[in-house]
């Protein structure tokens, strides 16, 4: 039988800790109330369990607890965030390396009573917070971007984005999908909204995410509901998490979230950025003398553990095709971002992703040199 | 002593408050907020002794308390 590698931990992470799956196997025997909804010893058990875990990613992102909300995703972060922040209109900008999960809502809420623009990300940092502040006008109340493309792992210069926000007093929402867990990150950086998935790089089950704010913006509802508070009134309640976290959540996801938050803190981010990093160094080196392999990273940049690569003579797809047969999990194609695919040049067929978690090893990327270097010569 | 529950705007709200008063060494229950005490549903901390104390450390927290009140013996 053939033995699976996974390098496509950018899409999710795989294996899990095992502290994650013990924690979701305890939400099932144990926490099997519905927290926030009775006064019972299930109910209070539960809603206190979920509570450390609000208060694990408060302290990992220096948030207050409160400003935490649990979302079954980054997009759904995303899209409370964006289309919160935008509910009256005005114009947003965003940069030309997003994943749809931020493009595709502005893009919707351009067909009515919004505008955007998209600023060019180079690899000059400083001509790219130029690049967004030249974009600014009066009607502008935002900037949303990418912490770091899921692409090409790209870093963007968030903190003097950040800067240019607040010099004009608009909202900061930033997309930490493929930085959280592996960058250090904190509100105190200048974001005002981070929104993340929780299954990447904090290591919880899948349907989890998080959206995390300073509280200086304020966020209107995009869905309204239960939510065990001023259930006599018919408005939602305007504060957080309540205002944001309508219907009942994800008690084991959350847990497990738990669990995968402290699984990050407890190895820490820088460590588990150095090992990621030197097995993307390994891989990049190994292929450095295959002239058949493109790989898209400019040394002036800054980059995540990710790392794309095509192999001449086949299109994305089908290398990974190859990969799949052969017992390599990565990810071929547009990646949900096609406009970064636009502006990176390699649209429509896309790229193949190598994105290693702290699971994978040397021997396993070894193989996967090896492997590429025999495709290589056979196409 | 007495007893005093304070009704907050949330679960969230009532734990927060229950894990900063116990750990000032205060006590600290959390329970669903009685009918006619609130609009609706939601939590309140039950707590004994000063209620100006407590008012004072959720005020210092940010936490919002949206009513008080002194129980009597059937709420033990």
């Amino acid at each position: 039988m053939l033995t699976l590698v996974n390098f496509d931990n950018a899409a999710t992470t795989f294996p899990k800790p095992y502290s994650v799956k013990n924690s979701v196997d305890t939400a099932f025997t144990k926490f099997g109330g519905n927290p926030g909804r009775s006064g019972h010893i299930l109910s209070l058990n539960t809603a206190k369990a979920v509570y450390s875990t609000r208060e694990a990613c408060a302290d990992f992102f220096g948030a207050e607890p409160e400003n935490v909300v649990f979302t079954l995703n980054c997009t759904h972060a995303l899209n409370l965030a964006i289309k919160g922040i935008m509910s009256d209109g005005g114009h947003i900008i965003t940069s030309d390396l997003e994943h749809n999960s931020v493009i595709r809502p502005i893009y919707a809420l351009s067909k009515k009573d919004c505008a955007y623009s998209l600023a060019h990300v180079e690899a000059d940092d400083n001509k790219t917070v130029s690049n967004f502040e030249e974009l600014i006008n009066s009607n502008t109340k935002a900037i949303v971007c990418t912490l770091a493309s899921n692409v090409t792992g790209q870093i963007l210069p968030i903190k003097k984005i950040a800067e240019v926000c607040h010099k004009h007093n608009i909202c900061f929402i930033l997309d930490g999908a493929q930085g959280c867990g592996i960058l250090p990150l904190k509100l105190s950086d200048g974001v005002n909204i981070i929104c993340t998935a929780g299954h990447k790089g904090l290591y919880g089950p899948s349907g989890t995410g998080l959206l995390i704010t300073d509280g200086n913006f304020s966020i209107p509802s995009l869905i309204e509901g239960g939510t065990g508070s001023s259930s006599l009134e018919l408005d939602q309640p305007d504060f957080l998490p309540d205002s944001l976290e309508s219907g009942t959540v994800n008690t084991m996801g959350i847990l497990g979230l738990g669990a995968g938050v402290k699984f990050v803190s407890d190895n820490t981010v820088q460590k588990i950025f150095a090992h990621e990093d030197k097995l993307c160094r390994q891989f990049i080196s190994g292929l450095s003398n295959v002239p058949n392999v493109i790989i898209y990273r400019n040394p002036s940049c800054k980059y995540v553990p990710i790392v794309s690569f095509n192999i001449k003579g086949l299109i994305a797809n089908e290398t990974a095709q190859i990969l799949s047969d052969n017992g390599f999990c990565l990810r071929g194609g547009l990646h949900c971002s096609g406009l970064a695919h636009k502006s990176l040049g390699t649209a429509p067929d896309g790229t193949v992703r190598f994105a290693p978690s702290i699971f994978n090893n040397e021997i396993q990327t070894n193989s996967l040199i090896l492997l590429i270097k025999k495709i290589c010569q056979k196409y | 002593m007495k007893t005093y529950l304070i009704a907050l705007t949330s679960i969230t709200y009532a734990m927060k408050a229950q894990k900063i008063l116990k750990s000032m060494g205060y006590y600290c229950e959390i329970q669903r907020t009685p009918k006619n005490f609130s609009t609706g549903c939601g939590y309140s901390i039950r707590v004994k002794g000063d209620l100006s104390e407590y008012l004072m450390i959720l005020k210092d927290n940010n936490i919002k308390y949206l009513n008080t009140m002194e129980m009597g013996a059937d709420f033990g």
